[in-house]
């Protein structure tokens, strides 16, 4: 099967002023996969989807989505036949109903699910002859996913999709969610609540000030990433300690933790050959790698 | 369904001012023909010059409201990501803005009028047809360009307030510089018929204005290319 | 089949579904001829991506604990070798058993141990080796 990714972006760059939303950006999007996008707000992540889909144009650089120029207006277009995005703020016309509205959407499309869309109305018991503007944020939220996941596009593009959501919506969104993927669907979607990432994402991009800081498989970061506590028995020099892999050395008096996205065994080792009376090896979740990645910038 | 997206959202206004125009109509003309006998066509006349008066007040405010919205102003209401996210162009998404609005513009015009040629027929007034005719033409023909004005300022201007408020200054604006400086291109003087109305019986005489009306026409149009240039340029 | 898989504790999901299934060839709650739920069901059954799923099935296809059959799905085969190997596991948790009830009487806390017990396997193998 030949790879062709249904993102790329080369240098992609977005510029107010002087200020930069988005830097130099290289992403690269794989197919039949969960690639999840995180960073604080303000980091660029939904710039960066505006510019994908044409909304926003990039000041440098360029890219694909689905193999379609995202700066040329009528392929963007074309591409865009093919793609479901739901924006942060789940958009949806306020003077349509609900059946109004999916017949809107319907229209558009030709990957249209008309079973999926009548089977989504009832789980989430949205009413259809209410106006949108009088449904509550959790429904207003279950009917802008619906328009998309009643589709059956080549890609899935979601920012924020669980903001809005009780526990049980978030868990029916993230099995929605992984039944795509199953079907080949592409997902990549952007999020702040780690815990459900780290569940069903199969690759990261962590996005910091506009800046690609973490761009790799959730396997790999989980087998590299580690968090090493050392205790020795005098205060240790952190300047030791300035291997390949370490990102970050805290010292408190004789006790030192290191935060490393690969190495440990390196690590380990100079421990011992300082004499380190403790050393305690531990796994980093994403919430902590995620943290630690922001932080260093 | 992008026609019915903009029925939607133009309905009310549209409505409310053809329900407005219409009875208006019926009832100043009805009421005022009746202090009129049938044999003062002169009177009658004026009765009807005065009526467009009235209609064209009214007529403008409606376009100008109709002209309103599009995607800048759902940029601002939030919808503008899904509008924009359809399949469609941003030339297309404001051609059936513009086509649904022009469609509103011309039933406001002839609504009211046929409506007065139903009510002074019924009381027996002398009203021709062709007068009539010459009233829609110039309003519905040359009063494009407020409409045109209206979406253009729409293109521009992002509050729900500051729009209209910009689109009907400009109208004012329009009419009060045109008048000092150039009085025979006044869009204003040329809707009311006031180039054409004869002063002694009060008919729109002489043939049709068909170039002065087609250029304005032809204004509204670079009205819209523009629009739709600001359109495609903008960032959202 | 009751799978749980937890994502903070530093080893691919995949690893984790893949242990958990060869336990339960083990300890014989899958058996021999046992169909496991298609990729997709899986999937949504425990939330998590259907490529950590289908990964793991690979994987234990490669290694013989089950045959992937195209349209029908994934069926256990327990070959007589991986019976020993339980046998082993048995023996495993007993010597475990009887371990952690000596650090108990010494004084240490169960979180302790668990925390120990993480730290040592973190440990790489060579590190070790070389000790």
């Amino acid at each position: 099967m030949t790879y062709m990714p249904v993102i790329q972006t080369r240098d992609l760059t977005k510029s107010y002023g002087c200020v930069a939303a988005v830097r130099a950006l290289n992403l690269s999007v794989g197919p039949n996969r969960i690639t999840a996008f995180l960073g604080q707000n303000g980091a660029g992540k939904s710039t960066t989807i505006k510019m994908l889909l044409g909304m926003i144009r990039p000041s440098c650089g360029e890219g694909t989505v689905l193999g379609k120029l995202i700066t040329n207006a009528k392929e963007n277009r074309e591409m865009r036949r093919t793609v479901a995005y739901v924006a942060e703020n789940k958009p949806l016309y306020g003077y349509m109903t609900v059946e109004q509205t999916i017949r809107f959407a319907s229209s558009f499309y030709s990957d249209w699910r008309t079973d999926v869309a009548r089977r989504l109305l009832n789980e989430y018991k949205l009413p259809p002859q209410r106006k949108v503007a009088s449904l509550s944020k959790g429904m207003r939220t279950k009917l802008a996913l619906l328009l998309a996941f009643a589709r059956r596009p080549e890609l899935l593009i979601l920012d924020e999709p669980s903001e809005g959501l009780d526990p049980v919506g978030i868990e029916h969104l993230l099995q929605t969610l992984v039944a795509e993927s199953a079907e080949g669907v592409a997902i990549f979607f952007s999020s702040h609540q780690i815990a459900e990432v780290e569940r069903v994402a199969d690759h990261v991009c962590i996005l910091d000030k506009g800046c690609l800081m973490v761009d790799a498989s959730l396997d790999q970061l989980r087998q590299c990433y580690r968090r090493i506590d050392l205790v020795f028995p005098f205060p240790p020099d952190e300047r030791e300690f300035r291997i390949t892999g370490v990102e970050r050395v805290r010292t408190k008096g004789h006790q030192m933790s290191v935060f490393a996205s690969g190495n440990a065994e390196a690590v380990v080792e100079r421990a011992r050959d300082l004499d380190a009376i403790s050393v305690e090896v531990a796994p980093v979740g994403l919430r902590d790698i995620f943290l630690e990645t922001v932080k260093e910038n | 369904m992008l026609w019915y997206k903009a029925w939607l959202e133009t309905r009310s206004r549209f409505l409310t001012s053809l329900a407005t125009l219409t009875i208006f109509c019926a009832v100043f003309v009805h009421h005022a023909q009746g202090l009129l006998r049938p044999e003062w066509t002169t009177d009658f006349n004026r009765l009807l010059f005065v009526t467009q008066q009235f209609v064209v007040i009214m007529w403008i405010l409606a376009v100008v409201l109709l002209g309103m919205g599009g995607i800048v102003r759902e940029k601002a209401l939030g919808t503008s990501s899904l509008t924009l996210s359809l399949p469609v162009s941003r030339a297309h998404l404001l051609g059936i803005r513009i086509g649904m609005g022009v469609l509103e513009t011309i039933t406001l015009g002839v609504v009211p009028w046929a409506t007065i040629f139903l009510v002074s027929s019924l009381g027996r007034m002398p009203i021709l047809i062709t007068q009539v005719e010459f009233y829609v033409l110039l309003l519905v023909g040359g009063g494009s360009v407020y409409f045109a004005m209206s979406i253009l300022v729409s293109s521009l201007v992002e509050g729900e307030y500051t729009a209209p408020a910009v689109a009907f200054g400009l109208a004012l604006l329009a009419a009060m510089l045109f008048d000092a400086w150039l009085r025979p291109y006044n869009v204003w003087r040329l809707v009311t018929g006031d180039y054409y109305v004869d002063r002694k019986t009060h008919l729109l005489s002489g043939h049709f204005p068909w170039f002065g009306t087609l250029a304005f026409m032809c204004a509204a149009g670079l009205m819209f290319l523009v629009s739709i240039k600001v359109i495609q340029r903008r960032e959202f | 089949m009751f799978f749980k898989l937890t994502p903070t504790t530093g080893q691919p999901l995949y690893l984790q579904l893949m242990q958990q299934i060869r336990h339960a060839t083990e300890t014989g709650a899958l058996q021999d001829g046992n169909q496991l739920p298609g990729i997709r069901t899986l999937a949504e059954e425990l939330v998590v991506s259907p490529n950590t799923v289908a990964k793991a099935y690979s994987e234990l296809e490669h290694d013989g604990v089950l045959e992937l059959r195209q349209g029908s799905g994934a069926f256990v085969c327990v070959k007589r070798r991986t019976r020993s190997l339980a046998d082993h596991v048995q023996v495993a948790r007993r010597r475990l058993r009887d371990l952690i009830e000596g650090l108990r009487e010494e004084g240490l806390l169960d979180e302790e141990i668990k925390r120990a017990f993480e730290a040592e396997l973190l440990y790489p193998a060579e590190i070790v080796r070389k000790r």
